[in-house]
């Protein structure tokens, strides 16, 4: 019994000295602004640039702090972190939708509770979006337009493509797939003759290439929906000693990596998407909202093609 | 090979070509599963002892994280600028060793603690994907030595993995490390009373496991000639079910390490006939998870009244 009621005390001390820390954190430091993060993956490339361009620039707001969470790709996970910001009363949220045909049961969670959202990259798949929440990103079509424009330019407008998509789920895949299909289509002298699934990994878009090189397909262009996927591309062609430059690649993103290609001369063109200005324009309409600020619930950042001639500019964005 | 006839004869309908006669084909087939099929090999051993391993695809990320970060080059913006264009076997060595560590606290865990095998190499998995993430905060280890990239071009995965395999096939079949895992796996119980010192030889089966998984990671960031955080994702589903295809029991003391291979290579005809017929891309994944069902039961009903 006397053990019983020891053990009970001491539950309740560790309970109040827990309650005591976590009111003294608040009342020490008035300022302080939580705004939660929810991101799609952590593990991701182009989101982990994204991912640190917001915790950079959110350091010129005084007070302003980011809390962080991986949903690696759940929308239950995404949905729970966005309850649990609320909980906890953060400021606002900004989420990278982990799928973004799920975002409206995220959207109703933040508008009940009055906390401004703000959606970043990954477009929600709602036209219209409520009071309070909005988007800051880039128009997908335009990523995939761009690209294939480019090489259809160089081919001359004749030729076999083949598409190497992201992952189904996302909005990104599906739109720039869709965007590099219609402009293929416009022209009488291309035609689409491969179309599959690479996850937007280097490792599968090298499998991709090495299963359609073997299959025997006639291949003058890959559009890939991504750098990485390309870049597998560009390997497994090299790999099976075809000479550079005789198949056309193309990617999105210019990371770090297929810049590099891009020098090479492997690559032929990739899409700028600027992670920086989306990460500002994140953090921006988060501390407008926030502030009460009246804003335009889409805020685009444009895409911007990359080739041999302009890359040096991109370098160190 | 049913599976592979039935790729022979659409692949005839729609491409007037032959899916299984092409040596390159036949190669890219086991090249793009040769990863997975050396962390069957590991997870099949595991598995014979009446375990099982969920952490490999994980240690996997984390091994080849680590092995890229040892193999940069002088010019990369390089994550120890001081250690760079090192001689490959550092690389190899830290990847290697990696994984063997992952392995090794799985079957400490394992063997001293009594931590079912599910929940210890459940919380490596969640543990080893967290740390593979946390050592360069997400961001990729790219340019890599061409020493290092070399281990993964051309058919040398393929090499690695069937060399790992006939080793371990003979281990298992001819030797007493073999035996002791048998013994386990079927009565754990008997093998304790019979002398085989059981804590021990779990921990050994682990550690074997683990490090076959660093070798799969140091292959991968060889291959893709970049280190990256979400690199094996799910690989270990695809190993167990590489094992399980193979004739591997998961109750543990039935299976081989041909039937591992056997099943890896179904692994690998799928994904590559997928793309040969030019299967639907959201069709896929449901048609593959049929087929490793149908394939172990098919397997059942051959074995039937064989106590398999």
């Amino acid at each position: 019994m006397l053990r019983r009621i020891v053990r009970f005390a001491g539950v309740l001390a560790a309970l109040l000295i827990l309650i005591g820390t976590s009111s003294c954190g608040t009342s020490t430091s008035p300022a302080r602004q939580v705004v939660g993060v929810s991101m799609a993956y952590f593990d991701d490339n182009f989101l982990t640039i994204l991912r640190a361009a917001m915790a950079d620039y959110a350091k010129t707001f005084p007070g302003v702090v980011l809390q962080f969470t991986d949903a690696q790709g759940d929308v239950g996970k995404q949905l729970s972190q966005i309850q649990n910001f609320v909980a906890q009363g953060v400021v606002a949220i900004i989420a990278n939708a982990a799928d973004t045909s799920g975002t409206r049961s995220m959207t109703k969670v933040a508008r009940d509770a009055g906390v401004p959202l703000v959606y970043v990259n990954r477009r929600p798949a709602e036209d219209t979006l409520p009071e309070g929440v909005v988007f800051v990103g880039s128009e997908e079509l335009q990523a995939g337009t761009l690209e294939m424009e480019e090489l259809a330019r160089v081919m001359n407008y004749r030729g076999n493509v083949a598409i190497m998509v992201g992952e189904l789920t996302s909005n990104g895949a599906q739109l720039r797939t869709k965007a590099v299909e219609q402009v293929v289509a416009k022209y009488p002298g291309m035609s689409i003759v491969e179309k599959q699934v690479g996850n937007f990994q280097r490792e599968r878009g090298l499998d991709l290439m090495n299963n359609w090189l073997t299959a025997g397909t006639k291949i003058d262009a890959v559009a890939a929906n991504n750098d990485e996927m390309a870049i597998g591309a560009i390997m497994a062609i090299r790999q099976a000693g075809i000479p550079d430059g005789k198949i056309l690649v193309g990617g999105v993103d210019a990371t770090p990596d297929g810049l590099a290609e891009l020098v090479k001369g492997t690559l032929a063109v990739t899409v700028f998407q600027d992670a920086r200005r989306q990460a500002k324009g994140a953090v921006d309409a988060a501390v407008a909202l926030v502030r009460g600020e009246r804003m335009d619930r889409f805020v685009w950042i444009p895409f911007e093609l990359v080739t041999r001639d302009n890359y040096k500019s991109f370098l160190n964005r | 090979m049913g599976i592979a006839l039935v790729f022979e004869a659409v692949g005839w309908g729609v491409r007037g070509a032959s899916f299984l006669f092409s040596g390159q084909r036949l190669l890219v087939m086991v090249l793009q599963v040769s990863i997975i099929g050396l962390l069957a090999v590991g997870v099949t051993q595991v598995i014979l002892t009446g375990g099982i391993d969920l952490s490999s695809g994980s240690v996997v990320a984390l091994s080849a994280m680590i092995a890229a970060s040892f193999a940069q080059t002088p010019t990369a913006r390089a994550v120890f600028p001081s250690l760079t264009g090192l001689p490959v076997f550092v690389p190899v060595t830290a990847g290697l060793l990696t994984g063997a560590l992952a392995g090794l606290v799985n079957g400490s865990l394992i063997a001293y603690t009594g931590t079912p095998p599910f929940i210890a190499t459940l919380g490596m998995m969640v543990s080893a994907r967290g740390l593979a993430r946390y050592y360069t905060r997400g961001q990729p280890v790219s340019m890599l030595t061409e020493s290092f990239t070399r281990i993964g071009e051309g058919a040398v995965p393929v090499f690695i993995f069937l060399v790992t395999a006939i080793i371990f096939h003979v281990l298992l079949g001819h030797t007493r490390y073999g035996k002791y895992t048998y013994a386990l796996g079927a009565n754990a119980q008997a093998a304790r009373v019979s002398g085989i010192r059981v804590s021990r030889h779990l921990m050994f089966v682990y550690t074997i496991a683990g490090l076959l998984s660093g070798l799969g990671g140091v292959v991968t960031a060889a291959r893709a000639a970049s280190g990256q955080a979400g690199m094996g994702m799910s690989y270990e589903l695809d190993a167990i079910a590489a094992s399980v295809i193979g004739g591997t029991s998961l109750s543990g003391g039935i299976g081989r390490i041909t039937g591992t291979v056997i099943g890896t290579v179904i692994l690998g005809i799928m994904t590559s006939g997928f793309t040969f017929i030019g299967l639907d891309a959201y069709i896929q994944d449901i048609v593959k998870g049929g087929v490793i069902v149908a394939a172990v039961v098919a397997d059942r009903y051959r074995h039937r009244g064989k106590n398999a």
